[in-house]
């Protein structure tokens, strides 16, 4: 995780790490959907990719339950594939439903996004 | 890909724990879970061909406890159920297995058990209402001297002698609203508690 650098007392610093905790917690969903967007991938992979193409750090006990929800609001469903180091793997790929959700999602992080990034640019000229 | 005993031991102990903490959720899908963990762990303990006591020691570190892992397997998959049904007979199924993991999921339980049953009694009085005109609805009891108690009736048996029907023909709208709006409010309780349950559990590190 990148330093947030703020300075003052530690109860702020321990909000403002709780906060960030949040904000990258609400995009893992999103990051997923996004990573499968082309091609089905097993656990292992996901999480290589999240950290690879993302500054999301991803804890492994994290992405496990999470993929078992999307599976249950049917968003991915999974198979198992034999692979040659002998054991099967689970592959999970995007339904309909998922695709649609993921595009929808992606639609209001564009949205969300643009319209922070107006009332952010302020502080951005006050820390230059 | 070769594995050592005693590695192959760490892992089934890891996931006999996890196992064991499953036991809420049915059998194929419990299975499910450890299998894709037990294929991760090899993979991420043996990535350089041979699987190692401690390539596993530090693959189980990063999955976490047991305990934890299977605790988010079971709210999410509560809160996804929960999401999706109405039903007042999956959320009170969700609601056992959450009872079974803590305090707050058994008095949610019991909270909708009593709403849930009182709503079906008097939607039951409303129905009966029909074959049972003088001893089925709502009864004033006298309790001792000066008590009262009331007394919701179904209207099997003779009526009680000192006692005195309130609603008359008025339980038929009265009972089929008043416990249809428990069913609803209770269903509506029981998701807001899951709900409520989840985003207050301390969000694992990121």
């Amino acid at each position: 995780m990148q330093d947030i650098g703020v300075s003052g007392a530690g109860g702020d610093q321990e909000t403002a790490d709780k906060w960030e905790v949040q904000l990258r917690k609400g995009c893992i969903e999103l990051a997923i959907l996004a990573a499968l967007w082309h091609e089905k991938l097993y656990g292992l992979e996901i999480l290589r990719r999240l950290e690879s193409d993302s500054d999301l750090i991803v804890s492994e006990g994290t992405v496990y339950p999470l993929l078992s929800r999307l599976k249950a609001l049917g968003w991915v469903k999974s198979e198992w594939v034999e692979s040659d180091a002998g054991h099967p793997r689970k592959y999970y790929a995007l339904t309909q439903t998922g695709r649609k959700r993921a595009l929808d999602m992606a639609a209001m992080w564009a949205r969300f996004s643009s319209s922070m990034s107006k009332l952010l640019a302020p502080l951005g000229k006050g820390t230059k | 890909m070769t594995m050592s005993d005693d590695a192959q031991h760490r892992m089934e102990a890891y996931l006999g724990r996890l196992r064991q903490r499953l036991r809420g959720l049915n059998d194929h899908d419990a299975r499910e879970i450890v299998e894709e963990l037990r294929s991760h762990i090899k993979d991420k303990a043996g990535a350089s061909g041979e699987v190692s006591s401690v390539g596993v020691d530090a693959a189980l570190a990063a999955l976490g406890s047991p305990e934890e892992l299977a605790s988010q397997y079971m709210t999410d998959h509560l809160l996804a159920r929960a999401e999706v049904s109405r039903s007042p007979v999956r959320i009170l199924e969700s609601l056992f297995r959450w009872a079974s993991l803590s305090l707050a999921g058994f008095l949610v339980l019991l909270t909708s058990l009593v709403g849930y049953f009182l709503g079906i009694v008097f939607i039951l009085v409303a129905a009966l209402k029909s074959f049972h005109p003088r001893t089925a609805g709502v009864w004033v009891l006298p309790d001792g001297a000066d008590e009262f108690m009331i007394s919701i009736r179904l209207g099997f048996g003779t009526a009680p002698p000192a006692g005195k029907e309130v609603l008359g023909w008025w339980i038929i709208p009265i009972g089929v609203g008043a416990g249809c709006a428990l069913v609803m409010l209770t269903t509506r309780f029981a998701i807001w508690c899951v709900r409520q349950y989840r985003t207050s559990r301390a969000l694992p590190p990121c």
